[in-house]
């Protein structure tokens, strides 16, 4: 299956940019990343929380009117390079398909070269928040 | 009872009457490459230890005339105060600090409580990139007596000497390398190196605004898992940074002589062909 519309756009953008401009576009994202809704923050246990990043990272997952999958983070504002990659993983898979959401692959993110810009731990937590986000998506799927 | 060399701490209210200073330079070093373009200390400069500090090809630190050019721009002199801060109970800043000792510079302090107590204390944060006329700094050759290799730690073990863990349990324990989700694991073994007493480095600081813990606290800690002054020390985590803050910890706080930091850490010993591993 190719990737959601969204995110290959994202992640051929993304590419073709200078390592200047990579860093520039992260904190972009970070600060563009929408504030939990107020409705969810009672439920903070209830959402999945990211163990592979070093900063705590919570996802919570509902199907819209169409059908598709809407995501709801919160990160703290102290960490915008994880703010800044789970920012990319929501602009590229809100509203996607329960299948095309897990049908991403775990190594989607190399053709951005992103190791130019940032460690390969927060790399690592990069992929984490994508399986969580797989997970979210699946209890939401369910409900 | 006081900290052994309090000279290498200041407060933020030290830093904040000290921005004007031109004796002294202010760097954020963060774990988080991105917070300092999102808001810094007035006047500070940023050393990104991933982008900045290491070798562009091999696994090391820059080199001395990189380190040159380096310190040379951001307007450090041989004899200006470095005061180094940042995220994360300053983990980076006690890193890059210790790469600052490696290549010689002296005059180095930490800024306790780091980006969160100057948050804390809702002190300025500022988006612009100051810019300091360059100078000509000189490097001292490494210093290679705050620097463990592998072959330290090997010698280490053989003298039944003592190696500090800094990782979390879970790290030490061997357990997290089985975690799910790790595609680019950086060992292939979990564990510790054995003999290794476990102290997770977050212990040496207050959770609430990451400042180090009192002296009293420290050596508690310290000397009661049996790490104690008199003797060599090997501090090491997954790849020398955390361990960077236990090594500022012994080395200042504490005032332990001979303390040294293993920067190839986890990620060197946990690949490593025929090296011993305890669980």
């Amino acid at each position: 299956m190719p990737l959601p519309q969204n995110l290959q756009e994202i992640i051929d953008m993304i590419a073709s940019m200078s390592r200047e401009e990579k860093l520039e576009t992260l904190i972009a994202y970070a600060e563009t990343l929408p504030d939990l809704p107020e409705r969810f923050k009672t439920q903070r246990d209830q959402m999945e929380s990211v163990p592979e990043c070093m900063t705590p990272v919570f996802i919570i997952a509902e199907k819209d009117e169409h059908g598709g999958i809407q995501f709801y983070l919160d990160i703290p504002p102290q960490s915008p390079t994880v703010r800044g990659l789970a920012s990319i993983l929501l602009n590229g898979l809100n509203g996607c398909a329960f299948e095309e959401i897990v049908s991403v692959p775990i190594d989607f993110y190399h053709p951005m070269n992103l190791q130019e810009a940032v460690s390969q731990q927060r790399i690592t937590g990069f992929t984490g928040v994508l399986s969580h986000m797989k997970q979210a998506a699946a209890k939401a799927q369910q409900a | 009872m006081s900290y052994a060399h309090p000279e290498y701490l200041v407060d933020t209210e030290w830093v904040a009457a000290h921005l004007q200073d031109a004796n002294v330079r202010i760097v954020e070093s963060d774990e988080d490459p991105l917070l300092y373009a999102i808001g810094h200390i007035p006047g500070a400069v940023h050393v990104d230890w991933f982008s900045v500090l290491q070798h562009p090809l091999r696994r090391d630190f820059l080199t001395k005339e990189k380190f040159e050019e380096l310190v040379s721009a951001l307007g450090i002199a041989n004899d200006t105060t470095v005061v180094f801060y940042g995220d994360k109970s300053n983990w980076f800043a006690a890193y890059a600090l210790w790469l600052f000792q490696y290549y010689g510079h002296q005059n180095v302090k930490i800024m306790n409580g780091g980006r969160t107590k100057w948050e804390q204390e809702k002190r300025p944060f500022v988006k612009e990139t100051p810019s300091y006329a360059k100078t000509a700094y000189r490097a001292k050759e490494a210093d290679k007596s705050i620097r463990a290799f592998r072959d330290d730690v090997f010698k280490q073990l053989d003298a039944k000497k003592p190696l500090v863990d800094v990782r979390s349990p879970k790290e030490y324990s061997g357990e997290l390398t089985h975690m799910a989700n790790y595609p680019q694991e950086g060992s292939t073994r979990g564990g510790h190196i054995p003999t290794a007493v476990s102290i997770p480095w977050s212990q040496a600081v207050n959770e609430a605004d990451a400042t180090f813990k009192s002296p009293e606290e420290l050596r508690a800690l310290y000397e009661g898992k049996n790490i104690k002054a008199d003797g060599e020390v090997i501090a090491y985590c997954r790849i020398g940074e955390r361990s960077s803050v236990t090594w500022f910890v012994l080395k200042y706080l504490l005032g332990y002589p001979n303390v040294k930091n293993y920067d190839g850490s986890w990620t060197e010993w946990g690949n490593l062909v025929d090296a011993p591993i305890e669980k």
